[in-house]
């Protein structure tokens, strides 16, 4: 309170005084338009007592400017025609704040965005675009008002959605640091897409020997709950005050009785493709994943099993730990803040019927590879071709499968991973077989890491890896379903075919095919390319537009492990400063009742997407709840007695704008 | 017409086929009169004009030229439609591309004015096999076969203008394997079968027939070297060009590159719509599957008579 009451008192009575701040930004908007111009038209505009005109508003000269005028009391509204206010909206009102002046007695007229950039060809179509702006944002200062921010408390919890490597650091994070997490995963482990690996790029360690540790101590974490075979279902709330519903899928096997023994997977008769080998393992209808799942719950995979019995008598599971009608558990859990890390797929490339994957045998993509390379894989480490189960003696590889594609329906950006990963897939394949024939088609070779052009050198020079710069036209099936390679390559400028034994395909990953539901349960919004969107590419690459809601890994975008690990830290990071402060402001534009105009008809009610109306039984009327109100202003215009008035966007404020809009 | 469909086209006939195999066109009337589609007559067409030989030279006399072919057929409120790939090419790439850019619509307006005509480009120009396979329908096909071959393979032809370029053709991401035509001839009973380079053009395109015929005659040889080893009975095509290549220069082929060959080429080529219009229980002589033993030196210059002895034993 103690802030409001030092505030230089400005009730929307007195006479406004206004001042405008035209910035050159650079040459952005002075490059096109003439800022002196400007700062004179502004000058002309009713209850505008002085203009300047500088070089970065933003910079702290700028800002030293602005307040300099406040505290000497020349001027009570501002106006800075400068940039978008998404980023630079916060910088001005806080000037505004340390001078005493409300902040929100400040209007920012964008007309770089809008005038000079759009119009950069058309310097005289801008100049008339910029002059109204500023005409509107100066007519919206007139009529602004000063608002109090309100302040919400942080539930000290996160929910983490995605346990793979991303999730998995994150939720480590913020427990040592105190915070409650719960983290949220699809599958019956944790372990992501990372656990399938054998061993990483460029230092050669073993992926499991790093991750199935790191899994164990999530497991341990004390602040940790673990939600395998779970999805989040609902969410709703706000920044601090989130409440999420998340479905535990049945595993038909009461895990509190399950001792883990692992009879009944020797008795279950069926046997299908195990999804952690991309089928080419086997697993049984009761299966764990792989042996060192965390947890090491057993499921049983519903669509495969017959209800034979055999896993439920008493001699096969001693405890009876079977539960054939399992149904799912719903749970309700209240979080400040959400992390999403979601994770990737990878592109199929089935419809490249030009590669023949699906028709040709020996044809594989790149994470069939690094199962078969694995050496706790469907061949232990053994690699061998699909056809005749034999090693092969000679195998291509092909770069950006579904990656770097301009053509419909392809993906446009780098998946940023394959050229490393398929690099280090050679090399692998060549300590085991250094006899064997290796190559791998390129566009270009992005070795962009820490020590990713050496661990690539090395590759061609010391192990003999050929690399053709050249894109595979098409490929056909010859004897013994080796596969005949029709290429150019593009450094030698000839055409050529090759006959090899097994084809990789380095595919590229992909946002998650059901990421549009997580978008609009969270409302997170997607780039382009369809991943999740950051607040800003540069800045603040871990948050999203929806205050609370952080993402990590390649839910954001294509990355490798190390840059995976950082953005999740980064998110982690994020989320704790938010919950460290206990409380956070929310932005005062919710709407209010005049009391007096309602006439309790509950219009506003149904129609709020955000449930944040209320109805007051006694004095019958609508009652808004600031901290739920988005401030979308729907209530406003379905308000058939006016009664409605959203904070800052008020009829009175856009009236005067729209008339001011219509003005020469 | 048909009263259920509104299956009207106007018939865009081309150079080829006329000139060279009528019984292409024939086969065409016949298996539309019989589903129900009506054919109308463009009066007046020109050549296309050919897309490897125009388009190579002057691009806006090329599309001019489409574009006054087109606008024949919207003067009769119907979409072109044509058996062969080629015209295929150049009247979709010239509706495509003008569709696309405004100003290009506007050049050919400008030039099309001078003769009193105006090319809308509200109609989309077809294929035949388009109108059979998208259009009309497999499950609609189905339903008039009467006879089903027995043990027939088949080595189809796709060409390359009816797939290439992908982003203006209908085909709907079945581009680098695509199966349409595959799909087609199979519910007649015959087999299609795979072979090497399947999707390898015919020889005779881009002009390399006209400027190169060794070369041309180079591709056939290969092409029909697979097509051979893969045990294939006939080859069914849906482009009069191709339809020639595969024809005419199997004699080519065998003349030049005789050594390589050994046993001389004899495949029969069939058009998709004879094939169909078989297994329809269309009279062969309406198909142009009956020939004058008299007139030698006229198409189809390899016989077909090895392909008619399997239809009297195996078409049931």
């Amino acid at each position: 309170m103690t802030e409001i009451e030092n505030e230089i008192k400005v009730t929307g009575k007195e006479e406004p005084k206004i001042g405008v701040y035209v910035c050159h930004c650079g040459i952005n908007i002075a490059g096109v338009v003439d800022v002196f111009a400007l700062k004179d038209y502004a000058l002309e505009l009713p209850n505008v007592v002085l203009a300047r005109e500088y070089k970065f508003m933003c910079s702290d000269n700028g800002q030293q400017m602005i307040k300099d005028d406040i505290e000497a009391g020349l001027i009570n509204r501002v106006v800075v025609a400068a940039c978008s206010p998404r980023m630079h909206e916060p910088t001005f009102r806080l000037a505004c704040k340390e001078a005493g002046l409300n902040q929100f007695l400040f209007e920012q007229a964008n007309i770089r965005e809008h005038a000079t950039w759009v119009n950069m060809r058309d310097p005289e179509g801008a100049y008339e675009i910029a002059k109204d702006h500023i005409r509107m944002a100066v007519a919206k200062a007139r009529k602004l008002l000063p608002l109090q921010v309100q302040k919400v408390k942080v539930e000290p919890s996160c929910l983490i959605i995605g346990g793979g490597i991303a999730g998995m650091n994150a939720a480590l994070d913020l427990s040592n640091e105190g915070y409650k997490v719960y983290l949220v995963e699809r599958t019956p482990t944790i372990g992501g897409h990372m656990a399938q690996l054998d061993k990483t790029f460029p230092t050669m360690d073993c992926s499991a020997c790093i991750i199935t540790p790191r899994m164990v101590d999530v497991a341990r974490a004390k602040n940790v709950e673990i939600l395998t075979y779970s999805e989040v279902i609902e969410v709703s709330g706000y920044v601090g005050n989130f409440e999420a519903t998340i479905m535990k899928k049945p595993h038909y096997v009461d895990q509190e009785k399950c001792t883990a023994c692992g009879a009944c997977v020797e008795k279950c008769p069926i046997t299908c493709g195990n999804e952690f080998d991309l089928g080419m393992g086997i697993r049984k209808a009761i299966y764990i994943p792989f042996p060192q799942a965390v947890p090491g719950e057993y499921t049983i995979d519903m669509d495969k099993c017959i209800q034979c019995g055999i896993c439920a008598k008493e001699d096969v599971c001693e405890p009876g730990a079977i539960i054939y009608d399992d149904k799912p558990e719903y749970i309700n859990v209240k979080v400040g803040t959400i992390i999403v890390a979601t994770g990737w797929d990878l592109y199929d490339p089935t419809e490249l019927g030009q590669y023949g994957y699906g028709r040709f045998p020996n044809v594989i993509d790149g994470l069939q590879m690094e199962r078969l390379l694995s050496s706790f894989g469907p061949v232990l480490g053994k690699p061998v071709r699909p056809s005749d189960l034999k090693a092969p003696h000679s195998i291509a590889f092909l770069q950006c499968v579904g990656s770097r594609n301009f053509r419909d329906g392809g993906n446009q950006y780098c998946s940023r991973v394959c050229c490393m990963y398929a690099t280090k897939q050679a090399r692998q394949y060549k300590e085991k077989h250094p006899e064997a024939e290796i190559y791998i088609f390129y566009m270009d070779i992005r070795a962009f890491g820490k020590g990713y052009e050496e661990f690539y050198e090395s590759a061609a020079e010391n192990f003999g890896i050929n690399y053709v710069r050249g894109r595979i036209a098409e490929v056909r099936e010859g004897k013994d379903n080796n596969i005949i390679i029709r290429a150019e390559d593009t450094l030698l400028q000839k055409p050529i075919e090759l006959e090899v034994e097994m084809f990789v395909l380095s595919c590229g990953l992909e946002p998650r095919a059901d990421a549009d539901k997580v978008s609009s349960l969270l409302s997170v919004q997607r780039s382009g390319d369809g991943f999740f969107m950051e607040a800003h590419p540069k800045l603040r690459p871990v948050d999203t537009l929806t205050e609370g809601i952080f993402i990590a890994g390649v839910a954001q975008g294509p990355k490798d492990i190390p840059d995976t690990v950082a953005q999740a830290k980064g998110a982690a990071s994020s989320a704790a400063a938010l919950m460290a402060l206990g409380e956070v402001e929310i932005e005062p534009y919710y709407s209010v009742v005049i009391e007096q105009l309602c006439s309790g008809c509950r219009s506003c009610q149904s129609l709020c997407p955000f449930g944040a109306i209320e109805f007051d039984e006694f004095k019958k009327i609508a009652i808004v709840n600031p901290a739920l109100c988005k401030g979308c202003g729907t209530c406003v215009s379905a308000c058939p007695s006016g009664a409605m008035v959203q904070n800052h966007f008020a009829n009175f404020q856009l009236n005067s704008i729209i008339t001011w809009a219509l003005k020469e | 017409m048909n009263e259920e469909n509104d299956w009207r086209y106007a018939f865009f006939l081309g150079c080829v086929a006329p000139n060279r195999y009528p019984m292409i066109e024939s086969s065409i009337r016949a298996v539309f009169e019989h589903l129900g589609a009506e054919l109308l007559e463009i009066e007046g067409a020109s050549c296309c004009p050919a897309p490897g030989v125009f388009r190579a030279f002057h691009i806006p006399s090329w599309l001019v030229i489409a574009a006054r072919n087109i606008a024949l057929a919207e003067e009769m409120g119907v979409s072109p439609i044509t058996g062969c790939n080629g015209c295929y090419g150049t009247l979709r790439d010239a509706w495509f591309e003008m569709e696309h850019e405004p100003e290009l619509k506007a050049m050919v307006n400008e030039h099309l004015a001078k003769i009193g005509k105006t090319y809308k480009g509200n109609l989309e120009p077809k294929h035949v096999v388009q109108a059979l396979y998208l259009d009309m329908g497999i499950d609609f096909l189905k339903d008039h076969i009467k006879h089903k071959f027995k043990d027939l393979k088949v080595a189809v032809h796709y060409g390359c203008h009816i797939l290439k370029p992908s982003d203006k053709r209908p085909w709907d991401g079945e581009y680098e394997n695509p199966t349409f035509l595959d799909e087609l001839v199979e519910i007649t009973g015959a087999k299609s079968i795979d072979y090497t380079d399947k999707f390898m053009c015919c020889g005779a395109g881009g002009a390399v027939r006209t400027a190169v015929k060794e070369v041309s005659a180079d591709f056939s040889r290969e092409k029909l070297t697979n097509i051979r080893e893969a045990g294939a009975d006939i080859i069914i095509d849906v482009c009069p060009f191709c339809h020639l290549q595969l024809d005419l220069g199997q004699m080519e082929a065998n003349g030049y590159y005789g050594d390589m060959i050994g046993e001389p080429f004899k495949i029969p080529v069939i058009y998709l719509t004879q094939l169909l219009g078989l297994s329809f229980g269309i009279d062969p002589n309406k198909l142009g599957l009956i020939k004058n033993h008299e007139l030698s030196g006229v198409p189809p210059f390899i016989s077909i008579e090895p392909f008619l002895d399997i239809v009297k034993e195996r078409l049931i």
